[in-house]
């Protein structure tokens, strides 16, 4: 639902140009993005934070919550419901 | 502005101050006379770096204008003495203090504080008791609480556990930021990144808060990153903004699209920013 929102933030946050206009919801992020490390996955949960207004506490995500576009989604969706 | 000469390259040099020396970059105004003596104060940790380029770029842009520019590496921090676990918040406000002295003694120029991220928040609590007050103060997306900031810092290494774990099958639970922060404000020294966190500076930044900064007697220029043109600002600075205008602060807060180049992994530059500064300082 905030797939269009989320890919914008990620291509902004990693710096992704072009290149991040072909990520949909089953594109693998964590291990297949190379520009996802800490500092970056910090980063957007910042911005994700920033953008909908939400507050992330650290219990509430983990690896797999950043393993695809969707999940990513569907974290946030959960978040707003 | 075409009237004035090009602005020289900046000149580096040290400041003798508390346990050591400083690094400074100075630019020199453009021109005869000086419109204005502005002393830039970094972000904190690798939001320094990152912001390097642009910090330069504006200080450039600023000399040309007729500013003089002082940006000076806080203790701890670039290429100024001492190892970051060894900063503390009183130590910055007092190298601020030096920096203004110096540029007094060099321009006869009204003072004008240039803040970015936790710099800004800095150079507010910083201006609160300055002997010499500042006329103006330019912040770029200043931090509004300490407390908010040291836990996005501790985040890294809760997001570090995380990505080390991404794999298992069954993944530990880390301690998280809170218990982090917690042990960090018991007395703890912390490693985040690189940087060596001393728990007196951690809980210098834990307790600041803007809200209880209002500048007073001096205009302030506040420019807020969006990232596109459509996009408000968030509740978080319209309620600050209030909150300082209620207080008597002169406040002009400007929406800029700009990248945040504080964090990108690139070094990121913005023209719509160093645009909408130059703008100002021009008028």
């Amino acid at each position: 639902m905030y797939l269009n929102d989320i890919k914008t933030i990620l291509i902004d946050v990693l710096s992704l140009g072009d290149a991040g206009l072909s990520l949909d919801a089953n594109s693998a992020l964590l291990g297949s993005i190379t520009e996802l490390d800490s500092m970056a996955v910090v980063n957007l949960m910042t911005a994700l934070e920033e953008h909908f207004g939400i507050t992330i506490d650290d219990d509430e995500i983990s690896a797999s919550t950043f393993e695809t576009l969707g999940s990513l989604d569907a974290f946030v969706q959960q978040k707003l419901a | 502005m075409n009237e004035r000469a090009p602005a020289a390259a900046a000149q580096p040099f040290f400041l003798p101050a508390t346990a050591g020396q400083r690094f400074c970059l100075y630019y020199a105004p453009a021109g005869a006379g000086c419109r204005g003596a502005v002393l830039y104060v970094h972000p904190f940790a690798d939001e320094m770096n990152k912001s390097r380029r642009m910090a330069a770029l504006q200080a450039r842009a600023l000399a040309a204008l007729g500013y003089a520019v002082l940006q000076v590496d806080l203790y701890g921090c670039g290429d100024s003495s001492g190892e970051f676990v060894d900063a503390r918040w009183d130590i910055w406000k007092d190298d601020l203090a030096r920096a203004s002295a110096w540029l007094d003694s060099k321009v006869d120029a009204p003072l004008i504080l240039w803040g970015l991220r936790l710099g800004a928040l800095l150079a507010l609590d910083y201006a609160r008791d300055a002997a010499r007050k500042p006329a103006r103060m330019l912040l770029w997306q200043p931090v509004h609480g300490g407390a908010a900031c040291l836990t996005q810092f501790l985040r890294l290494l809760s997001a570090n556990a995380m990505l080390a774990e991404a794999g298992k099958a069954a993944p530990e639970k880390t301690g998280g930021t809170a218990a982090l922060k917690a042990s960090l404000l018991d007395g703890q020294s912390l490693e985040v990144a690189g940087y060596e966190l001393a728990s007196e500076l951690a809980a210098a930044i834990e307790q600041l808060d803007a809200a209880g900064m209002a500048p007073q007697g001096c205009q302030v220029h506040w420019l807020e990153a969006v990232a596109a043109a459509e996009r408000p600002l968030s509740p978080a600075v319209e309620r600050q903004a209030a909150h300082w205008r209620a207080q008597g602060t002169a406040l002009q807060l400007e929406r800029v699209v700009c990248p945040p180049f504080w964090t990108t992994q690139e070094i990121t530059v913005s023209d719509a920013l160093l645009g909408a500064t130059t703008t100002i300082f021009a008028a």
